[in-house]
């Protein structure tokens, strides 16, 4: 039973976590997207200022990996 | 035979990389990839050294980035004749842009760029062992914690080397007061993050390695191992770089602004008496 809910809690984690990176990823490319439309020249720099943005987010998701992970393997 | 230290220390390394190229059981193969593999220990008279796996690779990381720190560096003339010392200078020239665009000096910049170049470029080489199936430091939570607990420490070193305590503080309590409990929680955060962003990235990395052996040895890790072992090493070394430069900048920005925000009010105090 204990086995049992400590997967459940570490599986939990990291779907929820994942989710709502993808949802955040998701929502920071569609404005990239938008103001590369609105001013081709600069689209470097969006491309850039998108790249950072998306490894921050995913650190986020990551953490929570990190929790599942130590739930699976320490208790 | 009687095999003095060195000798058995050689011979358990040998063992140790010959190991690492078999591929076994599933469940033991995962077990072994998560576990920390012990090399050798050392006995120091009652205290015991255990060099890991993390502690042989990144000698292997430090002599790599003594060639090349010596390959770049040597004889370096005034007008770059040769690709090599305009490499070098692209790569300092990168370091230099992003110190500047943190809010630091010329002097300032001068003192920051050797530290933060030395520890991008060694998390950046042990990251790229990783392409050949060789376990990266970072895999090891000792490694990442290591770097992340050393940079804290030289950050908040360096910013108040540069604006005096009475600057540090100032830069803590800089637009209101109550601030204060929040800025002191960011400093326990920022090595967490630091540590965590890092380990978390080549941990994850390294295990999914490790799946795509298992299930098609032959085409798929080349694939896969674009994104997951080149791409994400080089990326999560450059974003430690970049964030230790933006942390030094956010001090000293703090610090400015305290300044200016003082110098203002004591001169609207003496124009208004």
């Amino acid at each position: 039973m204990e086995r049992g809910l400590i997967a459940l809690g570490a599986a939990l984690a990291i779907a929820v976590a994942a989710g709502a990176a993808a949802i955040g990823i998701g929502i920071a490319s569609g404005k990239a997207f938008e103001a590369s439309a609105r001013q081709p020249e600069i689209s470097g720099k969006i491309q850039a200022t998108l790249l950072t943005a998306i490894v921050f987010i995913e650190a986020t998701a990551i953490y929570a990996l990190v929790v599942s992970l130590l739930l699976v393997f320490a208790f | 035979m009687q095999m003095n230290n060195w000798q058995r220390f050689w011979q358990a390394l040998k063992d140790n990389l010959l190991q690492e190229m078999k591929i076994g059981d599933i469940g033991e193969e995962i077990r072994h990839a998560i576990i920390p593999q012990t090399v050798a220990t050392v006995q120091i008279g009652d205290f015991e050294l255990v060099l890991t796996n993390a502690v042989t690779m990144s000698w292997i990381g430090m002599a790599v980035m003594f060639l090349i720190g010596w390959w770049l560096g040597h004889r370096p003339r005034l007008i770059p004749a040769t690709i090599r010392q305009q490499l070098a200078e692209t790569l300092m020239d990168l370091l230099i842009r992003l110190c500047r665009s943190s809010h630091m000096n010329e002097e300032q910049t001068e003192q920051v760029v050797p530290f933060i170049g030395t520890v991008g470029l060694f998390i950046m080489l042990t990251n790229l062992l990783s392409l050949f199936k060789i376990p990266p430091p970072a895999k090891n939570p000792a490694f990442p914690i290591a770097m992340a607990l050393l940079t804290i420490v030289y950050i908040i070193v360096q910013s108040i080397r540069f604006v005096g305590l009475r600057g540090f503080f100032a830069s803590l309590v800089y637009p209101k007061a109550m601030l204060l409990p929040f800025k002191l929680l960011d400093y326990v955060i920022k090595p967490l993050s630091l540590s965590l962003r890092l380990f978390g990235n080549v941990f994850g990395a390294f295990i999914l390695m490790e799946f795509v052996y298992l299930i098609l040895p032959v085409f798929l890790p080349g694939i896969v191992g674009i994104w997951f072992d080149l791409a994400d090493g080089i990326l999560q070394a450059v974003i430690f770089t970049y964030l230790t430069a933006t942390y030094i900048g956010e001090v000293l920005e703090s610090a400015e602004m305290s300044k200016q925000a003082r110098q203002q009010k004591k001169s609207m105090q003496a124009a208004s008496v």
